[in-house]
This record gives structure tokens, C-alpha cells and sequence, in this order.
């Protein structure tokens, strides 16, 4: 039978053990973790990809930090929005530029390709398509004009990029023209014809003699994507316009075609009296301000003007059913092509084209494309919050100090043994 | 607003009553808006691209200057439609001859219309192409008859229509006179202005 002095060294030695052991796990935690069981990983943007693979495959990394010294790919943001949600604090600090780009197309049948590009002013943005350079800008806020473009388009600033793809060329619908027999009806017809639309139309030189286009009606969205109202003379189409307009179908209804009372509802605006256009000397060049224009007046709260000057409104626009609606002021606009010199012609064009394609139904596929990374300064603060020297906390990371228990056991084990060894005179 | 063209050489108004004639045609039979006296324009004025139609006769040779070249070129290039017609009625005759090789510069080849254009049957049909003058048929005893007009087309519209016809001749009369014929002879017109007003 034990005396009472060896179960107290049994008991002391215990302790010790139990000492002894939990010091061993305290540094076995120690050797394989920051500290606390878990770890945070530092990464530049180089190395983004590894430390997403170390994240995913071992559970203690609690905390990400990324020093994003060049740009991430989407789907880098991706996965570590993922991450996040995922309960990982991801922290990112660095220089990411604004820059962001869109890529829009006209709705015109020799749709050109717009670039928009918002950067640093001070440093040059190249633009590239799939191909070739396209071009290099140097200021805050720039629109290029392109005619072809092969695949994604990019807008590089060093080594950060936005990537975009612009939508699909989509064939354009016909346009019914309806105006007097006058040089103005010629020449719109002309000017559209020569943008390469189809354009039909309807010019009564007569009563009860019009010259139109075989097969002119019907007028619907399959066969037409916008009518053009010259004057008044077709008000008796005006009911027709208006259910083609409530079903997706375009209106330019210039000068006294507001007057029809049966549009006076989908319009943005009614035209006034006219006004005649500056005098011309022989040589004078003609501009859209030298014109004769009926100011629009009785402006709709949901209409936007579009153009004007000096107080006067000449192009309002606004959405009526599934269509819309633009109303012109201009008056006599073939006097810019004839009179307007070397550019005129063009510029006529341009506008009757644009102003066409403005109210012509959306028909490309307007979707988001996979590949699309159009602002990528702004999809990173979305996806991972701002910078994280701007102070942003995100989630703290659960950084365990040694568990408490542990530190218990083994401070009442190593007090234990000290006392009992003191109490009963060994050292 | 009826134009007519002033060029240097030659005699460019010949025809001294053919603007009111069809100003009156044009009134009487559509509902354009026209002004009631037309306008003489030199070919070498800035003024000539007010005038998307102008109406150029003469008997006499034609050489154009530099300056009426160059503006006839931008003329056509914009869309203005020219119509020329031979005073004289006669094949290959000097007016014939040199309006050709001085037009034909600026706008290249003059072929002739096929008879099935759409300028025959715009407004009044003429199934048999451009009707013919009296002056043709029996004027000076010759039956000179041209089958066709000649002329130039720019994206897919006429920018020159040249007559050997002699509608000078023929439409050079008051409008009073109409009523002593028992066909309007100047409703050929009408086409040609519709034409030119919605092509």
C-alpha cells in the first residue's frame, strides 16, 4: 500500500507531466500557425492565382492580403468575392487607375463602333482591338469612332487594362418617308438612301396623286424600323403611326408634323411658327443654326431636348409605348447639304442618319458578355470593397490566441506541483 | 423656284419664255409649292446650290469656263439635277456636239434613258419614252426623231438629263396659249420636276 508521500510525488509528477504537455502542444500550435491556429497570406498581383489555391485547399488561412500592383483578371475577383463570402478577410491595397470603357454600336446599317474611354488624363490609354492598335488618348474622357473591329476591344493604361466587346451589327429595317413633293423630301430620301438604309416613301405631288414605293404598306415593325414625317401632308397615315410607334416603332416627325392632332400625344414637343434662317451672302456655307427652324415649344416633363440655342429648342426626343419619338425643328435641312461646301453633303448625312438610327428599335443582343471587364477599378471595390488603406475593415480576421483552456490547465498543474513540492520541504 | 442657267459662252437664253411656261404647267396640274417667277443663275455662282433644278438651252457652241466646271461637278456631287436641251432639234449639230464633250467632262459618259425609266410614268405616263416635239416631226421638214433622252445617273439618281429634243422650242410660248392646244404639250415637265423633287 502507497504512503501518502508517494501519491503526492505521483500527484507532483502528474503535474509536471500535464505541464510539460501542454507546453509541448502550445509550441506544436506555435511551429505550424501565425500564431493562433490560422494564417493570413501577403501576395502582389502576380502572385494572386497561388494564393487563391492556398486559400482554397488549406482551411486555417483566414486572411488574404493583396498588394494589387497590376490588374486582376474578372475572374481572380472572382473567386476572391468568393472567398470572402466565404468568411476569408481579403484586403487589397494599391494603385488601381480609374479606367473604365464602353463600347457602344449605332443603330444604323453602317454601324460604326463607339469607344468610350474614361482615364487618367495624364497618361496615354491605347486602345486595341484583337487585330491592331486602334488609336491613343491622352485625355480624361475620350469617344473614337471605329468602322470594323475584330473581337474584344481593350483600353490599356501600363500594365491595368478594361476589356469590352461591342455588340453585333444587326441589319436595320426599312424607312417610310412621308412629305411633299419638295427638295426637302428629295434629299432626305437621299441622305438615308446613301447611309445605307432602305427608304420608301410616299410624296404626294397632287391631290390624290402620290408617287410612293410598290409595296409601301403595310406599316409594322416587321418590315419598318422607323417613319419619318416630313410635314402633314400624311395625316392620314397618322393613326397607323401611331400604333406602329406604341409597338416599337421609331417617329422623326419634323416641323408642322406635330401639328397632326393624332400624334399630338406621343410627341416630345410641338413646333412653333417659323422662323426664317440667316441671310446668306453668295459665299456663306450653310450650318443646322443658318437654317429657317419652328422652335418646339410645350416641352413634356419626360422629353429631353436635345438640341437648341439661344433659349430655342429644335430636337426633343422621348419614349412613347415600346418606341420613340423625335421631334425636329430644323426646317429646310437640304440647304446644309447643297449650300453647306466641301462637308455638307456628309455632315447632312451623318445627322439624318443618327437622327434616324436614335428612335430605331434596339435590336442587338445587349447582354453583359462573359469576357467583359469594362471598369475593372470598379468591379475590384465591388466585388472586395475599397482600398484597405482607405480603412476598410472588411472582416477581422479570427486570429485564436492559445486557447484558454490550455493556459488553465497548465498554469494550475505548474502551481500545483510548485506548492506541493514547497509544502512538504523538497526544493 | 424655276432656275436657269447662265453660262459664258453661247446663248444661254434662248428660250426666253419656257421658266413661266412650266411655272403655270407646274401650277396647274400639282400641288408643289412653286414660286410664280423663276430665277437666272450663273453657272460659276456659289448661288447655283440653291437650285436643286436647273434648266440649260442653247443654239450656239458651249465651252465652260474653269470656275462653271468645277461648280457644275459639285453640283452633281451634292445632288443638283441639270436639264439640258438642244435648241436646235438636229443630230450632231454645235450645240450638240460641244455640250456633250463639255458635259461629259464633268460627269462623265452620257448614255441614253431607256424608255421604261421611271421619269415616263412618275406623274403622267409617256409609255412610248419622251414624247416628241413638233419640231421633230415636221418643224423644218426634216422628222429628226429622237427615240430617247441621254443622261447621267449618280446613286441611282438622274444628276443630268440631256434632250436633243428641242422642248426649248416647243414649250417657248405664253401660257396663255395652252388653251389653243388640245394637249397640253408641256405636261412632260411635270415629270420631270416630280422627278426631281422625290428621287
Amino acid at each position: 500500500m502507497r504512503s501518502r508521500v508517494d501519491l503526492r510525488r505521483l500527484a507532483e509528477g502528474m503535474a509536471r507531466a500535464a505541464v510539460f504537455a501542454a507546453l509541448a502542444v502550445a509550441l506544436w500550435r506555435a511551429s505550424r500557425t501565425d500564431g493562433g491556429g490560422t494564417s493570413t497570406i501577403a501576395a502582389a498581383s502576380r502572385m494572386v492565382d497561388r494564393a487563391i489555391t492556398s486559400a482554397l485547399s488549406a482551411p486555417t488561412v483566414v486572411a488574404l492580403d493583396i498588394s494589387a500592383d497590376a490588374g486582376m483578371s474578372h475572374w481572380q475577383r472572382d473567386a476572391l468575392a468568393a472567398l470572402r463570402r466565404a468568411g476569408v478577410v481579403v484586403r487589397w491595397q494599391g494603385a488601381q487607375p480609374p479606367l473604365a470603357m464602353e463600347a457602344v454600336r449605332d443603330r444604323e446599317p453602317e454601324a460604326r463602333a463607339r469607344l468610350m474611354v474614361i482615364g487618367a488624363a495624364t497618361s496615354a490609354v491605347v486602345l486595341a482591338d484583337s487585330a491592331s492598335v486602334i488609336d491613343t488618348v491622352r485625355t480624361a474622357d475620350a469617344t473614337v469612332d471605329v468602322g470594323t473591329l475584330v473581337g474584344a476591344v481593350r483600353a490599356a493604361l501600363g500594365s491595368y487594362a478594361a476589356q469590352t466587346q461591342a455588340p453585333d451589327v444587326t441589319p436595320r429595317r426599312a424607312v417610310m418617308v412621308l412629305g411633299r413633293a419638295s427638295w426637302e423630301s428629295k434629299f432626305v430620301m437621299a441622305a438615308l438612301s446613301e447611309a445605307g438604309w432602305t427608304v420608301r416613301g410616299r410624296i404626294p405631288a397632287a391631290p390624290n396623286v402620290a408617287v410612293s414605293d410598290e409595296f409601301l404598306m403595310p406599316l409594322d415593325t416587321a418590315r419598318y424600323d422607323v417613319v419619318v414625317m416630313l410635314d402633314s401632308s400624311s395625316a392620314d397615315l397618322a393613326g397607323g403611326i401611331a400604333r406602329f410607334v406604341a409597338q416599337g416603332g421609331g417617329l422623326v416627325a419634323v416641323g408642322e408634323a406635330s401639328w397632326v392632332r393624332v400624334l399630338s400625344g406621343l410627341l416630345p414637343a410641338q413646333a412653333g411658327e417659323r422662323r426664317p434662317g440667316r441671310i446668306l451672302l453668295a459665299d456663306d456655307t450653310v450650318t443646322p443654326p443658318d437654317l429657317p427652324v419652328r422652335p418646339l415649344r410645350g416641352l413634356r416633363r419626360d422629353a429631353l431636348a436635345l438640341d437648341g440655342e439661344r433659349g430655342r429648342v429644335t430636337l426633343a426626343a422621348r419614349r412613347a409605348g415600346l418606341g420613340r419619338v423625335l421631334s425636329v425643328g430644323y426646317d429646310d435641312s437640304w440647304r446644309w447639304r447643297m449650300l453647306g461646301g466641301e462637308s455638307g453633303k456628309a455632315a447632312h448625312r451623318a445627322w439624318w442618319s443618327r437622327a434616324v438610327g436614335a428612335v430605331a428599335p434596339e435590336r442587338a443582343d445587349a447582354a453583359m458578355r462573359p469576357n467583359d471587364d469594362a471598369a475593372p477599378r470598379a468591379a475590384l471595390i465591388n466585388a472586395l470593397g475599397s482600398d484597405s488603406r482607405l480603412g476598410t475593415k472588411g472582416v477581422q480576421a479570427s486570429v485564436e490566441p492559445t486557447p484558454l483552456p490550455l493556459l488553465v490547465v497548465l498554469v494550475l498543474a505548474l502551481l500545483a506541483e510548485v506548492a506541493s513540492r514547497r509544502f512538504r520541504g523538497a526544493r | 423656284m424655276f432656275a436657269t442657267a447662265q453660262y459664258d459662252s453661247g446663248d444661254w437664253d434662248s428660250a426666253p419664255l419656257v421658266p413661266a411656261n412650266l411655272i403655270d404647267t407646274i401650277a396647274r396640274y400639282t400641288s408643289i409649292d412653286v414660286a410664280p417667277s423663276g430665277v437666272i443663275v450663273p453657272l460659276a455662282s456659289p448661288s447655283l446650290f440653291r437650285y436643286p433644278l436647273i434648266y440649260l438651252t442653247g443654239h450656239l457652241p458651249v465651252r465652260f469656263g474653269e470656275a462653271e466646271r468645277a461648280n457644275l461637278a459639285k453640283y452633281a456631287a451634292r445632288g443638283g439635277l441639270l436639264l439640258v436641251d438642244d435648241h436646235n432639234h438636229d443630230i450632231d449639230g454645235v450645240f450638240h456636239k460641244t455640250a456633250n464633250e463639255e458635259l461629259s467632262r464633268v460627269y462623265g459618259p452620257i448614255r441614253p434613258i431607256p424608255n421604261t425609266h421611271p421619269l415616263y410614268t412618275t406623274f403622267f405616263v409617256f409609255e412610248d419614252g419622251p414624247p416628241t416635239t413638233t419640231h421633230e416631226l415636221n418643224g423644218w421638214g426634216d422628222n429628226l426623231v429622237h427615240k430617247t433622252l441621254s443622261g447621267v445617273e449618280r446613286d441611282g439618281r438622274l444628276a443630268l438629263l440631256y434632250s436633243s429634243k428641242d422642248y426649248s422650242s416647243e414649250w417657248n410660248y405664253h401660257p396663255e396659249n395652252k388653251r389653243f392646244q388640245s394637249v397640253d404639250n408641256t405636261r412632260f415637265a411635270v415629270n420631270i420636276v416630280v422627278y426631281a423633287l422625290t428621287r
